[in-house]
């Protein structure tokens, strides 16, 4: 079990002790459970994790990423690396680091997701960032958060609380990321978001760890006229999991998950995401690709629950796949369940392989046959990469993606 | 002298286990246009996408030559560079690409094949503008996603839209009058005749007689059962239209 091998973290405080006490009672979640069904924990039970907080990281540019403008804050092996983060304050922005912080300056944000995951997190928190968005600040900067795994075996428990104030906005960027050759690392990260009456939130989500593993259990919860846009694009990850809960607690509300996950050799990249619908007249959409290439495999889990009185809902599903071998797979399972009757719901799932008729009309057209594959991939990922509008983290996607 | 483009020796081929074409020559020679009518199933648009080099086929005996180069085993992409053009009697849709980026990829891969520089933008938005307007195309068409959601005469102007762009040395134009009403015939045609040149030639196939009104050929075969059983003029259109295949092939109707 990955508990006995840890040291208790600094950090461990507060209600922690009560998260504890749940995690010791919580099994360690097998296939036989539902939420498992499709993605193998064995690897992950046995291995020896352990907490190492070095630093080995020299440079951002060594990371490849796309120019970045506002904050850059980067945590390598669950500690803050100050020498790669740039840091200013910004009008309207309330943030702290858990790790220097007194316990009663961070917004309290109680998750409602419990499971093993974001119990083992919230025993054994390594740093928590926590934002708070002042009503009415339209924050133009992004807050850029890299989140870095350096070290083999090394478990990493970070976290994000955020606080959006009536009325304002901002955009979050988050990078995962293994380093180098780092193998058998574990971030298991945890986001809080609150975002209250007519305050939008635009959440993106990179993920790159070829060899580690990654689970983000993320909490939303809406609040009145607010709008969360979260756009997850999941290049690889021995293991790769995004557990999202979205509570929608407010009528007027817009939400939206997309996705893009092109797990390949050895990869295993699982989407699990849940929106709640408790208020009337509120629209969500989900779009989610998946292109499977070698043995990866893909998993999406989606579902969407209108509850009793939530009516006049708009909820759109849709989880589109590509599988470019015989040995890549992808299970996919879109959910539905309605409890309200005056609602326009829909939700699809499609999986299939190149066409082969459109590569054959691309080439005779004078496209390589890499070149007509690449366009198809960009056409297929298209409708979900064109939802983040800036052009250069866009370029950035599609390139990675390409890489693949 | 007439220069030759395009030379069919003996060619067979077949799908799976079904022969198809069993054996067909035909000689192009720069310059002119020569129509391959026939029945249903008698290979017309096997030939065309054997042409093109799909390699969906498989070609068993013969060989097909371009400006005196065998290409029997040639890619689509470089038959496309050197100079050949398929329009599709049904034109693929390529969801979330624009029409216009890929054209301007096609247009510069093949630039890179022959070493050259890619096409500045501004040079390729005043082509496309030029071209576009050979075919009447609609301007929003041009931005939207290759053939998505076009209607069938809209993706048969596009296809010679992007035949113009392209500019190939051999068009072959498969069932391109297929879903077109009459004045869309007439523009697609026009289009067609507009880059006719000495330097050029173009393959019609065609099931009716009615296409041939407005892109006359030089020639006309007919293919029935995977050859090429006659050949004659314009004139050999007109005769097919009035008596039917069955005259040619020996069918009986009664």
């Amino acid at each position: 079990m990955i508990t006995d091998k840890l040291i208790y973290s600094s950090l461990v405080r507060g209600d922690s002790n009560t998260s504890l006490d749940l995690l010791r009672k919580t099994p360690f979640p097998s296939r036989k459970d539902e939420q498992w069904k499709y993605s193998p924990l064995k690897k992950l039970k046995k291995l020896p994790f352990i907490n190492n907080s070095g630093f080995s990281v020299k440079s951002i540019s060594t990371l490849n990423l796309p120019k970045m403008n506002g904050l850059i804050l980067v945590l390598e092996n669950g500690r803050v690396n100050a020498n790669l983060s740039e840091f200013h304050k910004i009008n309207g922005i309330k943030l702290s680091f858990l790790s220097s912080s007194k316990e009663n300056d961070n917004p309290i944000i109680n998750s409602k997701k419990e499971n093993y995951f974001s119990l083992l997190n919230s025993s054994y928190l390594s740093e928590g960032i926590s934002i708070e968005v002042g009503s009415g600040f339209r924050v133009q900067e992004n807050i850029n958060i890299i989140n870095i795994v350096s070290s083999n075996d090394s478990l990493v428990n970070t976290k994000l609380d955020l606080i959006l104030s009536e009325n304002s906005s901002i955009h979050i960027r988050q990078y995962f990321l293994a380093h180098g050759k780092t193998t058998n690392g574990f971030i298991n990260h945890n986001n809080n978001f609150i975002v209250q009456n007519n305050a939008a939130l635009v959440l993106d989500k990179f993920q790159d760890l070829k060899n580690n593993f990654h689970i983000s259990n993320d909490f939303i919860e809406q609040e009145e006229s607010s709008k969360f846009i979260s756009n997850t694009f999941s290049m690889s990850g021995l293991l790769t999991r995004n557990d999202i809960l979205n509570n929608v607690n407010g009528e007027q509300c817009h939400s939206e998950l997309n996705g893009i996950f092109t797990p390949f050799k050895n990869d295993h990249i699982d989407n699990h995401t849940t929106i709640n619908h408790y208020f009337p007249n509120c629209k969500s959409y989900e779009n989610y690709k998946g292109i499977m290439k070698e043995n990866g495999v893909g998993v999406f889990n989606g579902k969407v629950i209108v509850h009793e009185n939530a009516q006049k809902i708009e909820a759109f599903q849709q989880n589109n796949n590509i599988l470019l071998n015989d040995e890549a797979s992808i299970y996919s399972k879109p959910e539905l369940e309605i409890y309200a009757d005056d609602v326009k719901c829909s939700h699809g799932s499609t999986t299939g392989q190149f066409d082969q008729e459109s590569i054959f009309y691309l080439r005779a057209r004078g496209l390589t046959l890499k070149k007509a594959k690449e366009l198809m991939i960009l056409g297929f990922i298209n409708e979900v990469i064109q939802k983040s509008e800036n052009s250069e983290y866009i370029d950035f996607i599609l390139e990675r993606v390409l890489e693949n | 002298m007439k220069e030759l483009l395009v030379e069919i020796k003996d060619l067979e081929c077949k799908i799976g286990d079904q022969e198809i074409l069993k054996g067909v020559n035909l000689k192009v020679n720069k310059g002119e246009v020569h129509a391959i009518m026939g029945p249903n199933g008698s290979g017309k648009s096997t030939l065309s996408s054997v042409l093109a080099g799909n390699d969906n086929y498989e070609i068993t005996e013969g060989s097909i030559s371009f400006l005196g180069e065998d290409i029997t085993e040639m890619s689509p992409e470089e038959r496309s560079w050197k100079g050949m053009f398929l329009a599709f009697q049904y034109p693929i849709e390529i969801p979330g690409v624009s029409n216009i980026n890929f054209l301007r990829t096609a247009l510069n891969e093949r630039n890179k094949f022959f070493g050259d520089d890619p096409i500045p933008a501004k040079d390729f938005l005043k082509m496309v503008a030029e071209k576009s307007g050979l075919v009447g195309l609609d301007n929003r068409l041009k931005n939207r996603s290759v053939n998505e959601g076009f209607s069938g005469g809209e993706k048969k102007r596009n296809e010679i839209f992007q035949m113009a762009m392209l500019n190939p040395k051999l068009s072959i134009l498969d069932e391109t009058d297929s879903g077109l009403d009459i004045d869309a015939l007439k523009t697609v045609a026009n289009g067609v005749n507009k880059l006719k040149s000495a330097e050029n030639a173009t393959i019609v196939i065609t099931h009716y007689q009615r296409l041939l009104d407005y892109i006359v050929p030089d020639f006309v075969h007919v293919l029935n059962d995977g050859k090429i059983i006659k050949s004659g003029d314009k004139n050999l259109a007109l005769e097919l239209e009035k008596k039917g295949y069955d005259w040619l092939t020996g069918n009986t109707t009664k």
